[in-house]
């Protein structure tokens, strides 16, 4: 396992929704440097955020309470969260701490934006 | 002057112990054999001890120093004993241990400074060059000893290093417990006829005795203060205590663990008195220290009865030596120490114990002089004693006043003990973990901040997740700076109002007077009223009211006229608390910006210790990583491994590495631990690995809650608390959970079972 926490974000935008990309664990640091790039991509304008784990192996809580910290700040900005690309463990894990009730999860980064686009239309849930 | 520091010289003469056995206080031997060198000719050095602080062994090191050193320092050392009544006989021992130790020195034979002589002994050891100035000393000495004039005496026995011939050397005299003098009796003040004969002796000396009583001495003997020094010897730091226990455990055979080391140090504030009396103790009992009980079980005993109680039994007879007095001074004295009340007037006291105006003016001297009490005149505060005088007031009250059955009062002081062992051992984990306010802001000295280091909203939308080094060219380039203001007095808000001790500790909430522009004038005078708030998220608005509440309350009761609040939460503040916060006018900063301004300026913090090293058998591995840099990484890799071996499969392995990774971050963020590392024992059975987690430091309160079992109906609730899931996720994510009892913080064990996973 290749586990970097201290480069940048990685994300763009398609239309009017980021996609921010996790890195391979999902801890404190590397959570805060994904709710900053949200907050900005937020305050840019976007009013959708796809966060894509394709390539996140391991998370931890601290991980997962900052992202419900986003989610927070996206219903506060008036825009939709989805979690693409999660594998099994981690929705197990996301699940326990009940995290999947308050998002919707997407197969991949195509599906997610897919979802988007349909926007009012209720999320694929896996 | 670091001659003494090394390990030169020959072994000791009156040194109880090596000099590479002595630890803890190289600067102080330092500084009182500097005070022997010519430079220092004709000044004294009073040595103002903390009470158990212990001085006896500094000046004997110093006495073999300057003994094996031979030079034209002749070293003297007198120690007044309990056993001497009298000023004169005290006076006469002196003029015998004088000779004795001169020639000794004079002949360089160890020795002589231990061999029972008379005077006239030591006149026909005297060695030729010196026998004619002895003789005449000795037939002088036969000649005042019967004039009936004791202060003759005293002053012709004390002044005799002055009778030394210069050609000869340069006597230079320590006398070591003069509290002791002060006591004696003959209608002679023997502590202040020492000042008042060294003082004009023109020769270099060292006065060493309890601090609150040496300064009273020198200006009763009215002394000429720009001639004397002073050295104040105070406990012994947490390092330096650590290392006596090691040596002094080590000389006298007494097997120790480290929970035990730590919590003497702990227990005995730092003391090398108590500390070493207590080593000794267990020697003689032939006991070894290892945990907890251990050491409990054998501090009650000392109270009881060993070296403990006789220590203080002493002191409070040599305070009220009729029994009746004694046993009515233990009362007064405990209940006022359970009654908390500072200021308790010193009449009650006086009618309590149906004792004259005078008598009490002695018994709180002598009390006040032990530190036993603080007494100013009209009141008397008798909260300020040492742990250990307390337990033994406590003991004795309830065995001599309340004649409660001796074993009810050995059991009780048993579990109290115990019971307040780990709350001691907590409260020392969290002084070292976290940073002492007090620190922080003694150091504020006109220094230019960005502003951003005191409000946490702008820093948090600026500089949240970015990295250290984005961080600190962001900070560069602020435009907008803060002056701080320069701080003349840092105390702990527990000083001004005891009551916030129920919400924070002491060196969490500091009241400092400064000056902007460190100008002294009515307009520059500011009050910086600081606090540390306990949170584990972000400080929601309603606590940081409160807390702004109370610093306010604090300037108000006490008139501060112009003041700045300023809170800091580990994780910040929400953004309702920050708005709050900013239109009071009060600042607020995470833990992150506190971390970054220390370092801007060159403040003290608490730095974790890194090491690792790893061990292990044909079934059990064994790796130590430090707290922090995702360490638990290292821990979740390496028992991916493990696991792999067994055939776990792939998504419990994952179940396995993300439970290790919980226990490591529960290590590192709740256990205060002192030595920053988290053990890690991986025990591989044949269809189950066994992880063990443990840490030092201070026990979770969720520790042995019983919580085990999380449902999902609990977990959207769950959700919305963001964190303090770690155990939770550990007892869903693995088949047997279970906290090991150890005396020091904790030891999480976790079982996988290969059936489960492979299922």
């Amino acid at each position: 396992m290749d586990i970097s926490s201290g480069a940048a974000v990685r994300s763009h935008c398609v239309g009017t929704t980021a996609v921010v990309y996790a890195s391979d664990y999902l801890n404190k640091l590397t959570g805060e440097k994904i709710e900053r790039e949200c907050r900005r991509q937020l305050d840019s304008g976007c009013r959708a955020l796809v966060i894509d784990f394709a390539d996140t192996q391991l998370v931890n809580s601290i991980g997962i309470s900052i992202l419900l910290g986003i989610i927070d700040i996206a219903e506060k900005n008036g825009a939709q969260v989805v979690f693409s690309d999660v594998n099994n463990q981690t929705i197990e894990l996301f699940d326990m701490l009940g995290l999947t009730r308050h998002v919707a999860l997407a197969k991949d980064e195509r599906e997610a934006l897919s979802h988007l686009s349909g926007f009012d239309s209720t999320p694929t849930l896996h | 002057m670091n001659g003494s520091s090394s390990s030169e010289n020959s072994g000791p003469v009156l040194g109880r112990v090596t000099r590479q056995d002595f630890v803890g206080r190289v600067a102080e031997l330092d500084r009182v054999v500097a005070q022997a060198s010519e430079a220092k000719k004709g000044r004294g050095l009073l040595l103002l001890m903390e009470p158990s602080a212990g001085v006896s062994e500094l000046l004997r090191q110093t006495y073999d120093y300057l003994f094996n050193k031979r030079s034209e320092v002749i070293p003297i050392y007198f120690a007044f004993t309990r056993n001497e009544t009298t000023a004169v006989s005290a006076a006469i021992e002196f003029l015998n241990s004088f000779l004795q130790q001169y020639i000794a020195f004079r002949r360089n034979e160890p020795a002589l400074c231990h061999a029972a002589l008379t005077l006239q002994d030591l006149v026909e050891l005297a060695p030729p060059a010196d026998l004619e100035w002895i003789e005449q000393l000795v037939q002088l000495y036969g000649r005042v000893r019967f004039s009936n004039d004791n202060k003759e005496l005293v002053r012709f026995c004390l002044g005799a290093p002055q009778r030394v011939p210069n050609r000869v050397g340069r006597p230079f005299v320590m006398l070591d417990g003069a509290q002791l003098a002060a006591d004696l009796n003959g209608g002679v003040m023997l502590g202040i006829e020492l000042l008042r004969v060294f003082g004009r002796s023109g020769l270099s000396f060292v006065l060493a005795g309890l601090r609150r009583q040496i300064l009273d001495a020198a200006h009763t003997a009215e002394c000429n203060f720009e001639l004397l020094d002073l050295l104040r010897l105070e406990q012994l730091t947490s390092e330096e205590a650590h290392r006596l226990v090691d040596h002094v455990a080590v000389r006298q055979q007494v097997a120790t663990s480290r929970e035990a080391r730590d919590l003497l140090v702990e227990e005995f504030a730092g003391s090398p008195f108590f500390i070493s009396s207590f080593l000794q103790a267990a020697r003689e009992k032939n006991i070894a220290l290892i945990s907890y009980l251990d050491c409990q079980r054998l501090y009650v005993d000392e109270l009881l009865g060993g070296h403990l109680h006789h220590h203080f039994e002493e002191l409070l007879e040599e305070t009220t030596p009729q029994l009746d007095k004694r046993l009515a001074l233990i009362r007064v004295l405990w209940e006022a120490v359970v009654s908390g009340e500072k200021c308790a007037s010193v009449d009650s006291w006086r009618r309590r114990l149906q004792l004259s105006a005078n008598e009490l003016d002695e018994v709180m001297h002598t009390l006040h002089i032990h530190e036993f009490v603080n007494w100013n005149g009209p009141t008397v505060d008798a909260t300020t004693g040492s742990q250990p005088w307390k337990d033994f007031l406590k003991v004795n009250y309830r065995l001599a006043v309340l004649n409660e059955p001796r074993a009810l009062v050995v059991a009780d002081a048993l579990t109290d003990s115990l019971k307040r062992a780990p709350h001691t051992m907590a409260r020392h984990y969290k002084r070292l973990a976290q940073v002492d306010l007090r620190d922080v802001v003694t150091k504020f000295d006109c220094q230019q901040l960005p502003r951003v280091l005191f409000d946490y909203g702008s820093f948090s939308a600026k500089y949240k997740g970015a990295s250290d080094a984005e961080l600190f060219a962001g900070l560069g380039s602020e435009a907008e700076m803060l002056k701080l203001p320069q701080m003349v007095h840092v105390t702990s808000c527990l000083a001004f109002k005891s009551e916030l001790r129920q919400v924070c500790e002491e060196h969490k909430c500091v009241v400092a007077h400064g000056f902007e522009d460190a100008t002294y004038s009515d307009a520059n005078e500011v009050i910086w009223l600081v606090a540390e708030v306990e949170s584990k998220l972000e400080v929601d608005a309603d606590v940081a009211e409160v807390w702004y509440d109370r610093l306010e309350t604090v300037a108000q009761v006490f008139g501060f006229r112009r003041y700045q609040v300023w809170l800091i939460g580990n994780e910040g503040f929400s953004e309702a608390a920050s708005t709050a916060l900013s239109e009071h006018g009060a600042f607020c900063s995470n833990r992150r910006q506190l971390e970054v301004l220390i370092a801007q300026i060159g403040a003290v913090s608490a730095s974790p210790v890194s090491t690792t090293h790893g061990t292990g058998d044909a079934d059990e591995f064994l790796i130590v990583v430090p707290m922090g840099e995702d360490n638990e990484l290292i821990a979740a890799n390496t028992v991916e491994q493990i696991a792999r071996r067994l055939t776990f499969q792939p998504a419990a392995i994952n179940q396995i590495k993300t439970a290790i990774v919980e226990a490591c971050i529960n290590a590192s963020e709740h256990s205060y631990s002192p030595d920053r590392k988290i053990y890690q024992r991986f025990r591989v059975e044949s269809d189950r690995l066994v992880v063990t987690i443990s840490s030092r430091g201070v026990v979770p309160t969720n520790v042995g809650s019983g919580n085990t079992n999380v449902t999902k109906t609990e977990n959207d609730d769950a959700a919305r608390q963001r964190r303090g899931w770690g155990l939770k996720l550990i007892r869903t994510l693995m088949d047997e959970v279970e906290f090991e009892k150890v005396d020091d913080g904790t030891s999480l064990r976790m079982t996988k079972y290969l059936r489960n996973s492979t299922g």
